[in-house]
């Protein structure tokens, strides 16, 4: 929806969106970074998927401001849900001694 | 946790409340027409719509810490003696509970936003309560865990 200039009360909004967008990526990145510790595989895909996320932040063209479409919103649930099944794999299956595989297989 | 890291929000409310709508009193939706009919939908005013999506992106950041925080308690704590499977007891409800919130957060979001294109009352959040009672239940477990391991 760009328009030659948007009204101010629209640019506020539309900025804190943005940075709210950034967090978002950040966040994935953090986890991404934290993950590469535990599990190298695993932390490099989160934060590979940290991109994505950033590349689906609205930008507004020109001088106007755009809004997400339901479809790049998805990409970011889509992601969460990715990262929360590498996690639950990591933390199932990870090599650590007293892993719960580890355990279920002991008994 | 609604719109974390939001707190000034521009006079949008999740639950419908009048009063945040009259604080913008131009923000009246441009007339504008969505196809895919229905009762009649126009196109909410673009504040509207970003603050839902900022409160879409908060609950995914809260999804996300929920993960890390689960991931977290299985692989770093040190286990609890005598209590072999109680990090995975917790640290994996944890790592769901992420899971589901982030889905629930983008269905919440497109209720949201159908809500507002027909100028009706936002429907209630499922996810404020999810949350809490998952950590509520979380919490008791962690707090049975230690109690365990303590007397072992």
């Amino acid at each position: 929806m760009p328009s030659a200039s948007p009204h101010p009360q629209v640019v506020d909004p539309a900025n804190r969106t943005r940075l709210a967008w950034t967090r978002t990526a950040i966040a994935f990145a953090a986890i991404g970074g934290a993950m590469l510790k535990l599990s190298p595989v695993a932390g490099l895909v989160v934060l590979v998927l940290s991109l994505p996320i950033w590349a689906a932040a609205p930008r507004s063209r020109g001088t106007g401001v755009a809004t997400s479409s339901p479809r790049r919103l998805l990409v970011v649930t889509g992601t969460v849900v990715i990262v929360a099944l590498a996690a639950l794999a990591v933390a199932t299956f990870g090599h650590s001694p007293d892993s719960l595989g580890q355990l279920l297989r002991a008994r | 946790m609604t719109s974390a890291g939001d707190g000034h929000e521009s006079g949008y409310d999740r639950h419908g409340d009048e009063a945040s709508r009259a604080a913008a009193p131009d923000a009246r939706p441009p007339e504008r027409s969505v196809p895919d009919a229905g009762p009649a939908e126009t196109e909410p005013d673009a504040r509207f719509t970003m603050a839902n999506e900022r409160t879409f992106l908060a609950w995914s950041r809260t999804a996300l810490a929920l993960v890390a925080a689960g991931l977290g308690i299985v692989q770093l704590l040190p286990p609890f003696p005598g209590v072999p499977v109680g990090r995975h007891l917790l640290g994996i409800p944890l790592i769901i509970l992420g899971a589901v919130i982030a889905v629930a957060a983008y269905l919440d979001m497109t209720r949201n936003q159908r809500a507002l294109r027909r100028d009706q009352p936002l429907p209630r959040s499922v996810l404020p309560r999810l949350l809490a009672a998952t950590i509520g239940g979380v919490a008791t477990v962690a707090a049975i865990v230690v109690l365990l391991s303590a007397t072992r």
